[in-house]
């Protein structure tokens, strides 16, 4: 609070107190009263203004200046009527109380709406195992009548399920996974295991170099990532050259890095910033496979609730290779 | 054979999953009343038990906890629930696999044949015929000839070896040298078979290994 404001705030008050004044001072004057006496009047009604105003301002500023300095230090800013105490000037109690009315309206929103969110997740998670069931009786009907050409589309089904699944987990709040040392080699393999036929019906050569390490993160989540990583090599690869992926890890001191690298169609550079964003589809989305520019949207949120950085590198008609950096420090362990 | 025990409360999926099996060569008993699934499970008298955790009325790892404390049947989860809590939960509860549904047919059967395998500690498939079977090293030996095996004809030796007389799909074995990481193709896999035929016919048994068409291969 400052008085170069107060005074732009407040100047026509000021004007109506020093046309009072001049008023009283030319009265007294018609009434003959001498000039020292209208002197000593005026001396003292201004000093009453200046000390009226003084003191006003000086418990405003008091008040208002706690204010900032509590807003700026909070994180959550709408916790700041439960962090002040009420003004003891009475215009300011108003406030104070329309603030609390208002905050405490916009917390019973918001918590109806977090109700909200989180039983419909509830039930998503419901349904998702709900809908595995016919999907996995279907599969081995499939099998037990050697009538493997439905196969195929059971395992999109599938996929699609989980990415339902980890969509709803990737934007909750709720921690629901486990930190732990997973092996980079076991995640890998067990998820090429599972998209074996579409790996195999493509006739890719995966080439694994350094997996025998561990890093620390939720084995589910990062096969999810892994499989949509596969999902999309398979998706782009290039119809002149013999498909290949190359995964392999790279310790650096402070962190381990998953490399997955194909030699598909590659991204356009102009593309290459916006493939985690929600939605995108791009170039190759448009002109090779329909896409719903979800995979490395839910990728992206999941590697950051896990604390990894993510990241895509690409040449055009070349090759694409997406990074993943998993900390080594054993914070997540202990925790 | 060995004796599969299905605890499934979906109808559909345990008749399916029990004919599955039983073309795959196990004998299969299914739960089907839910009230005493414990005492069931007890008296079962089952070589590997799958275990469901969403059951009627009561929970897949109680049930298992329960059971522990009795015997150590080797058990595997099946769930349809694909938390890591789940799994941590199960292992150490001490469920000797997990997986979740819905499981590819043949990854089952790997799952089930490797924890069978493990609680069996079969000593007696180290050799077959007058071989002697030495995986650590990758040689087949027979009397003073030997031959050296690469990784990939030792999975699939070992693989046919484990379920002698039986077919085993190309399906099969493609799951388990994945599982081994390693990622062949098609053509390597019939190459790796046709070497390891040649090198069984170097030891004297030139038939070993018959195709069977259209199914896969069958180790007499």
């Amino acid at each position: 609070m400052k008085w170069k404001d107060l005074i732009k705030d407040r100047w026509p008050a000021y004007l109506f107190h020093v046309m009072a004044l001049v008023l009283v001072m030319v009265f007294m004057r018609a009434f003959r009263i001498s000039v020292e006496m209208i002197a000593i009047v005026g001396v003292i009604l201004f000093l009453a203004l200046v000390s009226a105003e003084l003191w006003e301002f000086l418990r405003r500023k008091a008040y208002y200046d706690k204010l900032t300095n509590c807003l700026n230090e909070l994180d959550k800013k709408y916790f700041i009527s439960e962090m002040i105490d009420p003004p003891s000037f009475y215009d300011g109690q108003m406030l104070y109380e329309t603030l609390r009315a208002a905050n405490k309206s916009m917390l019973e929103n918001i918590g109806e709406y977090r109700r909200g969110s989180k039983e419909f997740r509830e039930y998503i998670e419901l349904w998702v195992h709900e809908v595995k069931l016919p999907v996995a009786s279907l599969q081995l009907m499939c099998l037990n009548d050697g009538s493997t050409k439905y196969v195929r589309q059971l395992r999109r089904i599938d996929e699609y399920i989980e990415n339902v699944l980890y969509y709803a987990r990737s934007g909750n709040a709720e921690r629901d996974y486990i930190i732990k040392a997973v092996s980079l080699k076991r995640a890998f393999s067990d998820t090429a295991l599972r998209f074996r036929t579409e790996l195999q019906d493509s006739g890719v050569t995966i080439i694994t170099r350094g997996l025998d390490v561990s890093v620390m993160t939720d084995s589910k989540w990062l096969e999810y990532i892994i499989g949509q990583l596969i999902g999309n090599s398979i998706k782009y690869f290039s119809s002149d050259r013999k498909p290949e992926i190359t995964v392999y890890a790279e310790e650096l001191p402070d962190k381990t890095l998953l490399h997955f690298r194909d030699n598909g169609i590659g991204i356009p550079e102009s593309d290459l910033p916006y493939i985690f964003e929600k939605s995108f589809t791009g170039e190759n989305g448009r002109t090779h496979t329909k896409s719903t520019g979800m995979g490395l949207y839910i990728v992206k949120k999941l590697c950051v609730k896990l604390g990894h950085a993510v990241s895509a590198g690409s040449v055009q008609g070349d090759h694409t290779e997406i990074s993943i950096a998993f900390g080594n420090n054993d914070l997540h362990a202990v925790r | 054979m060995d004796r599969i025990l299905i605890v499934e409360d979906d109808n559909v999926l345990r008749e399916e999953l029990s004919a599955f099996l039983k073309n795959s060569g196990y004998d299969t008993v299914c739960i089907t009343d839910f009230d005493s699934i414990s005492h069931q499970i007890q008296t079962s008298d089952a070589d590997l038990i799958l275990l469901d955790i969403n059951l009627p009325g009561v929970n897949g790892q109680a049930l298992l906890k329960e059971l522990r404390k009795e015997r150590d049947t080797p058990v595997i989860m099946l769930t349809s629930r694909t938390s890591e809590l789940d799994e941590v939960l199960s292992m150490s509860y001490g469920a000797d696999d997990y997986i979740t549904k819905p499981y590819n047919p043949t990854i089952l059967l790997l799952r089930i044949s490797a924890v069978l395998k493990r609680c069996a500690q079969a000593a007696s498939l180290h050799s077959y015929r007058n071989i002697t079977v030495s995986a650590v090293k990758g040689r087949l030996i027979c009397g003073s000839s030997e031959q050296i095996l690469t990784k990939n004809e030792m999975i699939i030796f070992q693989f046919l070896l484990d379920r002698q007389g039986e077919i085993v799909t190309r399906d099969e074995l493609m799951t388990a040298l994945w599982d081994n990481d390693e990622f062949v193709n098609d053509n390597t896999l019939s190459v790796n078979v046709s070497r390891l035929r040649a090198k069984l016919s170097e030891l004297g048994l030139p038939d070993a290994i018959e195709t069977r068409k259209k199914q896969g291969y069958i180790l007499k």
